[in-house]
């Protein structure tokens, strides 16, 4: 009997935490918009009779609007038998698989052996202040020798290396089962009690005089057993940003001097257990149980991001999707739907570089791919309709949201959802006309369709939402496009190639037409599930995560961050800097390190979190975002879209409060650089929203607003003080 | 008490299965819901894209995957792509499909063009990915049916679950085996027609018949199957029959596949449309020199491939004049037009899907467009089946009048003319409406139908340029030539509605305001055969000129001459004469009739006794030469021994004399070879598929005999035998009989023109 040993892995492979001012947290969504998971202090989902996780209602503490709890993320190991099994099983204490076993003097061997705890390890850190300028998409691919520098004046080596919040890595397991990513010495730490809380490291931390708020912590990990699952939940920093100099925001996603306390970094473990060692001594058996311990095979990542204010509003395009476009088209992840043909799995399995190239050149999508309805096609127009209504875009009052989901709209789901049927296909020119509308992967600074019709009213391009760099003249990317497998789904659908799941195999489903209705119980499902919530574009540079994550090159296998080795206290800074004194620069092909991800953020967020409402666009010229007629008396008429949003999920411009009517979410803090610095504080007293009503009839409304500090609530039209309440992005 | 039978057909069965596998909920199916239950619909429809059971015909048009711009999908889907779904998105790029709502009806417009140019995409093609299905893949295995119950890709999860949908139940392997059973044995629907099927097959799968046929006590039967289907079987030259030789099978494909290139006519550049053909005479074609003959050559070779991309069986027919001539004598010099008579084949006539059509056809007031009468007269055509030699013959005895109408000061077909003639085309791809066979007004034209005779003095030529046409330097018409060019005026004869040729229709074009015109599309002087720019757009065309290629092919084996250049470029082609120069290389050779049978290879053969061949009175009497052809003999590691052939003779034994027997045709020995090598050196070589293997023949490679009974059969013939039976009796070289020396794999007997 041939046995295999069995493959570990963390899930997911990318968590969500989320700031909070709060010592009180809630986990991460699994699905995408899905609540947060409700939890008990040490963390242990609450379930409800029908073992279903019980999902918070309030974001923040009982007695205070201004306290924001804390989001989660929760990892767990995972157990694959052998290659064929996909799904994986979660492990527990007292388990038993098959682990390769080796010492120092032994040859690796398979034993079967009984899972007694988990050691895991988390190692965050904050690079932004270290790193280069976030200058649009300039830097996607590398940076020029001159790109600026942010704090640009600290260029000697390890002083530009204290620019990095790094506090160490920590673990923890279920004796020791707690720890924080705090500066030794302080408050923070000494709840710590994780397993190595005494070896010292090269920490570095911001000065502890920054202000307004001081940075000593990025957050801190635990670990608990719930139903024999060992489990770790890692949470992030307070939400504090504070600067060296007297605070001042001079720009949406650089500032010298400031630091925040978001942060990134690998997620490892090891599994401890024991195991009957067998022994002869001539012909008598000697069994001896030792104690033994082996990595997860398979690693994470985990991402700290700012608080997600409406968690169920999903953004128009998320991180999974984007990702899973990466993969799709560049990892031979789905050969039936993007391969070589005849797109099977024997054909499509390139391991070298060179195989991978040879697989690049011949790879394409499957003509004969039928893309499932709910699953593919339906998010992409069942998002517009809810996110319009926290954008000034269409006002509800006039009635005439083209985005409409009811029978005789654009987007009626009834019409949209049929697809051909015994060779009838009534909707064919709907759809043909709604695919048409779609922006194409080559028309990111195309604003109306493209065509030849004479028409002043030509349809505008969806999403209408602005693109990666809708602001300055490099390498311009003014629109936001739906990925190229999204494209590629919505062509087959409009062609009629697709199924709708509700008629075919789902039929006696009631979750058919969503297939995130219930919590994944599988690793991938996870992974997925918990990317769903992250914003997947545009980046300018984004919420969580920006450009980098569309590279290949930072992944050990889909959805999977490739980790690199890092010397304790020497993470990577700038190459010119780097170059001065040999020391560590940044190489894709090796990995990434604590930080790398949110290393590119705006610092401090808050900045570009309150700019990041809407945008006029100039449209004059394709490749130019800034033209200036004047200096050259060119009579040229300027064309400019006017109010194109961002991403209306992450960042609601206008919402219902409880009372129905509508108000500027961010109202109370101003629209200019002031009220970026206001934000810096005021961000914890905002309110959430939350959903109520089903699929076309789905409203949300705000709560735990904190009026005490921003005030009553303004209604557009309203003016207090001769505000106005939304911001742009700028350019100095 | 009467035994009752409670025995189930496997249709029976297959419903059975699906019914309890599926249970009570019944998904969409893509609106097919319960789609076995309905033969038709199981037979016929597809599941997004997959067709549920693949079309018969092994495979050449199986392509189970969709393709994009151009490639078909199969033919079910074609059936259907009367809606848009087909003809939109798939080859658009992106920005074509980028439409702007104030150009809708853009999409409106360019959708209902393709339809109505009645594209059914009915082409076959190799798929989207190129290459073709290999032939020996089960029909059950490329169904959709089949591949859905085993979970095999795309119901293998990525695409869609397996099937059955909306269930828990998972098919067992038997249960598929039984459906898969069921379309292997060409989907029966009641128990006898499986038993029916099942008969077929009896006589090759029971091996006591094997003995018992390879001793000569069972008579091989002729082969069912097409000409072409049993010479590739033994790999044999394909064959151009005379046209009312081929089976109704044979003759339905040849329609078919017109019938499908009609429907590309009007994607000007696409090979796939007849009409492109037709326009390569019209713009290339050689006449009155050495060219004419190898020109034409490779034309019919160029359209012939084209033909069997659709179907690999399929070869163009010859129209054999000679045997018309007779009933011809008086319908070319005769002041009356359209009385000619061209084989039925090529002739007019309804059947009753066709009737369906016209009965319901409308006026574009929305009226009948055929009186109650006239509707009469076709439903009486339909029933008696009526074949006429032209469209004219046709109208004049349903009692419907020829009307012309007048569009833009052009003559065009009435309403009534055109939908009645589109009907007929439908249902006879190889009538054509502009052809009035027969005499030619206001010339002397052809002083007589060419007979045999005629043909046998022309074959008397001894120099090509005499018989072909001369060189570039010295051109002139060949005799041959000059024969083909009567025969296109006949057959295109006078058209009697016009009115340099009737009185009456100079008073109609009067009426009409018309002036006549000689080249008008639809109402011409003369039949579109009669004119080099026109003629190759009447499909008898084809058979024309495959006899004219036929008579040179037969020329050819008497003589020896050649056209004077033979590295002249045969344009459009790029082949020269040389390579035309021989019909064997171009892979064909024509025949009257051939019949074919199987012979299995794995006992040896003692006596060959055959069933009577199934040909016509007239290919009997008229053929010129009779071959008997054993097929694939084998020759490694066998005892020599000597073959005797009968004819007529079914109880012929190696005591049956051979001396002063009217009914012997030859005796002859195999010389054999012993075989040494490693294992399995002598067994028989593989099939040479490979496109660059250019070996010569292999060394144990099977090898045929060809026996010259034309004189036994003249004799049997002339002494008034009906039909022609073979018998080879198998004797050792010391005159007794002998086993296990004669292995072959089938006969024919090929009746030459």
């Amino acid at each position: 009997m041939s046995k295999s040993y069995t493959t570990f892995k963390i899930h997911p492979s990318i968590g969500i935490a989320r700031l909070g001012n709060s010592d009180q947290f809630y986990i991460a969504p699994e699905q995408p918009g899905a609540l947060p998971i409700d939890c008990d202090a040490s963390g242990k989902e609450k379930q409800d009779k029908a073992g279903n996780p019980v999902r918070v209602s309030s974001f923040k503490d009982d007695n205070d609007l201004s306290k924001i709890k804390k989001q989660a993320a929760r990892f767990r190991v995972f157990a694959y038998e052998d290659e064929k099994d996909k799904n994986g099983k979660e492990i527990k204490v007292g388990g038993k698989y098959n682990f390769i076993y080796q010492t120092a003097v032994t040859a690796p061997r398979l034993v079967e052996g009984t899972v007694t705890d988990i050691d895991w390890t988390v190692h965050l850190a904050n690079k932004k202040a270290s790193w280069y300028e976030f200058q649009e998409t300039n830097g996607q691919h590398g940076y020029a020798p001159d790109h600026p520098l942010r704090n640009p004046e600290v260029t000697q080596p390890d002083l530009r290396r204290q620019l990095i919040i790094d506090p160490g890595p920590v673990t923890v397991n279920l004796k020791n089962n707690q720890g924080a990513f705090a500066k030794f010495g302080s408050e923070s730490k000494k709840l710590d009690t994780s397993k190595n809380k005494k070896v010292s490291y090269p920490q570095t931390f911001p000065p502890s005089d920054i202000k307004p708020n001081a940075i000593e912590t990025l957050g801190s990990l635990f670990v608990n057993e719930q139903d024999k699952n060992i489990r770790l939940l890692v949470l992030g920093g307070n939400g504090n940003s504070g600067s060296t100099k007297t605070p001042v925001i001079e720009s949406f996603v650089n500032n010298n001097g400031w630091f925040d306390d978001t942060s990134d970094g690998p997620v490892t473990a090891k599994i401890e257990y024991t195991f009957i060692d067998i022994t002869y001594d001539g012909d008598k058996e000697i069994k001896t149980k030792t104690k033994a311990s082996m990595d997860v095979q398979i690693p994470a990542w985990v991402v700290v991001g700012y608080p997600r204010y409406a968690p169920e509003m999903e953004d128009m395009i998320t991180m999974d999707e984007t990702m899973y476009d990466i993969f799709v088209r560049n990892m031979a992840y789905e050969p039936r739907l993007f391969g070589v043909p005849p797109f099977d799995t024997e054909n499509n399995s390139p391991a070298t570089k060179e195989e991978f190239d040879l697989w690049k050149n011949a790879a394409r999508f499957n003509p004969d791919y039928y893309p499932k309805f709910y699953r593919d096609i339906w998010p992409i127009f069942r998002r517009p309709y809810e996110q319009t209504t926290f954008t000034m875009t269409f006002d509800p009052s006039d009635g005439g949201d083209p985005h409409n989901r009811g029978t005789g709209g654009n987007l009626s789901q009834t019409a949209l959802s049929q697809p051909p049927s015994n060779g009838e296909d009534p909707n064919f020119q709907l759809r043909q006309f709604v695919f048409g509308i779609m922006r194409g992967t080559n028309q990111t600074n195309e604003y109306t369709v493209v065509g030849n019709a004479k028409s002043p009213n030509k349809p505008r391009l969806m999403p209408m939402l602005c693109g990666n760099n809708p602001l300055t003249n490099v390498s311009v990317d003014k629109f936001l496009a739906m990925r190229p497998t999204q494209l590629f789904f919505l062509k087959q659908w409009a062609a009629g190639k697709f199924v709708n799941e509700c008629q075919e195999w789902e039929e006696g489903n009631p979750n058919c037409s969503n297939p995130w209705a219930l919590p994944p119980t599988t690793g991938i499902g996870i992974d997925r599930g918990v990317l769903g919530n992250a914003v997947g574009g545009a980046f300018c540079p984004g919420a969580e995560m920006t450009w980098i994550m569309k590279n290949p090159a930072i992944y050990s296998e889909p959805f999977r961050i490739k980790h690199a080795s890092y010397i304790p206290g020497a993470l990577s800074i700038p190459q010119p800097i780097a170059d001065k004194d040999g020391s560590t620069a940044p190489d894709l092909e090796k990995g990434l390190e604590p930080g790398d991800l949110t290393k590119y953020i705006g610092v401090p967020w808050q900045a570009d979190f309150h700019e990041c409402t809407d945008q006029n666009v100039d449209v004059t010229y394709e490749n130019w975002n800034n033209i200036y007629p004047d200096s050259t008396g060119d009579p040229v008429q300027q064309q400019t879209a006017y109010n194109i949003p961002w991403w209306p999920a992450h960042r609601p411009i206008v919402v219902f409060d409880s009372s129905g009517s509508q108000v500027y979410w961010a109202s109370g803090i101003p629209d200019n650089n002031a009220g970026d610095l206001q934000m810096v504080q005021a961000w914890k007293d905002l309110g959430f929203l939350i959903a109520s009503g089903d699929g076309n009839n789905r409203s949300f409304s705000q709560i735990e607003r904190n009026d005490e500090a921003l005030g009553a609530p303004v209604k557009p039209g309203d003016r207090i003080s001769g505000q106005n309440t939304t911001r742009s992005k700028s350019r100095k | 008490m009467a035994s009752k039978t409670n025995e189930k057909s496997l249709y029976d069965q297959v419903v059975s299965i699906l019914d309890t596998l599926q249970g009570k909920t019944i998904p969409s199916y893509q609106g097919l819901y319960a789609f076995w239950q309905n033969p038709d619909t199981f037979l016929n429809a597809s599941l997004y894209g997959q067709r549920l059971i693949a079309p018969k015909n092994d495979g050449t048009t199986i392509v189970a995957s969709s393709g994009c711009c151009g490639s078909s999908t199969t033919s079910t889907e074609a059936t259907k792509s009367a809606s848009p779904v087909k003809t939109e998105g798939c080859c658009s790029s992106q920005q074509d499909a980028t439409v702007p709502l104030d150009t809708k009806q853009n999409i409106t417009a360019s959708t209902s063009l393709t339809s109505t140019t009645g594209t059914a995409d009915c082409w076959p093609s190799g798929g989207s990915g190129g290459g073709g299905s290999l032939p020996t893949v089960k029909r059950s295995a490329q169904s959709g049916i089949i591949i859905g119950l085993k979970g095999q890709y795309p119901f293998d999860g990525t695409m869609f679950p397996r099937l059955l949908w909306d269930t828990e139940n998972v098919a067992t392997v038997a249960q598929i085996q039984t459906i898969a059973n069921w379309i292997d044995a060409d989907c029966p629907l009641t128990l006898e027609e499986e038993r029916a099927n099942k008969l077929q097959l009896v006589s090759f799968t029971n091996a006591s018949n094997l003995v018992a046929l390879a001793r000569g006590e069972m008579l091989h039967q002729q082969a069912t199957v097409s000409t072409n289907a049993s010479k590739e079987s033994v790999n044999g030259l394909t064959v151009r029959k005379e046209i009312s030789s081929l089976s109704p099978e044979e003759l339905g494909i040849f329609r078919e596949a017109i019938n499908c290139m009609n429907q590309y006519n009007a994607y000007w550049q696409d090979d796939r449309s007849f009409d492109y053909w037709a326009r390569i005479h019209t713009n290339s074609c050689q006449h009155g020199w050495e060219q004419f003959l190898p020109w034409h050559r490779l034309y019919l070779y160029f359209f012939e491939q084209k033909l069997q991309d659709y179907d690999k069986n399929i070869t163009l027919p010859y129209w054999s004049w000679t045997d018309y001539a007779d009933v011809n004598k008086t319908t070319f010099n005769n002041t009356q037009f359209d009385l000619g008579i061209i084989p039925d084949a090529y002739g007019c006539f309804l059947t009753t899907k066709g009737f369906d059509k016209l009965n319901t056809s409308k006026a574009t007031d929305g009226s009948a467009l055929f009186s109650p009468k006239e509707i009469t007269a076709l439903a009486n055509l339909t029933k008696k089946g009526t074949i006429f030699n032209s469209g004219l013959r046709f109208l004049k005895a349903a009692g419907i009048n020829y009307e012309i109408i007048n569009q833009n000061n052009t003559a065009i077909w009435s309403q009534k003319i055109n939908v009645l003639y589109t009907v007929l085309k439908e249902v006879n791809p190889l009538w054509f409406p502009n052809r009035w066979p027969g005499a030619l007004n206001g010339t002397a034209g052809m002083s007589q139908y060419p007979t045999k005779d005629d043909v046998k003095l022309i074959l008397d030529i001894n120099s090509y340029a005499e018989f072909g046409g001369g060189s570039a330097y010295d051109h002139y018409f060949g005799a041959l030539e000059k024969v083909h060019n009567g025969m296109h005026n006949f057959s295109g004869g006078t058209n009697p509605n016009y009115p340099d040729n009737n009185p009456e229709w100079v008073k109609i074009y009067k009426q009409l305001n018309l002036t006549a015109d000689p080249q008008n599309v639809d109402n011409p002087i003369y039949g579109w055969m009669t004119d080099n720019r026109t003629t190759a757009f009447d499909p008898l065309f084809w058979g024309h000129h495959s006899n004219v290629d036929r008579i040179w092919a037969q020329w050819q084996e008497q003589h020896n001459g050649t056209p004077l250049d033979m590295d002249a470029v045969m344009a459009p082609w790029t082949l020269t004469i040389k390579d035309a120069m021989s019909v064997q290389k171009l892979g064909y050779t024509y025949m009257r009739d051939s019949v074919f049978y199987k012979v299995s290879n794995e006992v040896g053969l003692t006596k060959f006794n055959a069933a009577p061949a199934n040909v016509s009175q007239h290919t009997l009497e008229a053929h010129r030469k009779t071959e008997i052809v054993l097929h694939k003999v084998q020759v490694g590691n066998l005892m020599n021994a000597s073959i005797r052939v009968f004819i007529n003779t079914p109880d012929a034994s190696v005591d049956t004399p051979m001396a002063d027997n009217d009914n012997f045709v030859e005796q002859f020995s195999t010389f054999n070879g012993s075989c040494f090598g490693g294992p399995g050196h002598c067994n028989l070589p593989l099939p040479n598929t490979r496109r660059f293997d250019r070996r010569p023949l292999h060394n144990h490679e099977p090898r045929n005999y060809k026996i010259d009974a034309t004189a036994t059969v003249q004799r049997l013939l002339n002494k008034g035998a009906k039909n022609i039976t073979v018998q080879l009796v198998i004797v050792g070289l010391n005159g007794k009989p002998v086993e296990n020396a004669v292995f072959i794999e089938g006969v024919s007997i090929n009746f030459i023109d």
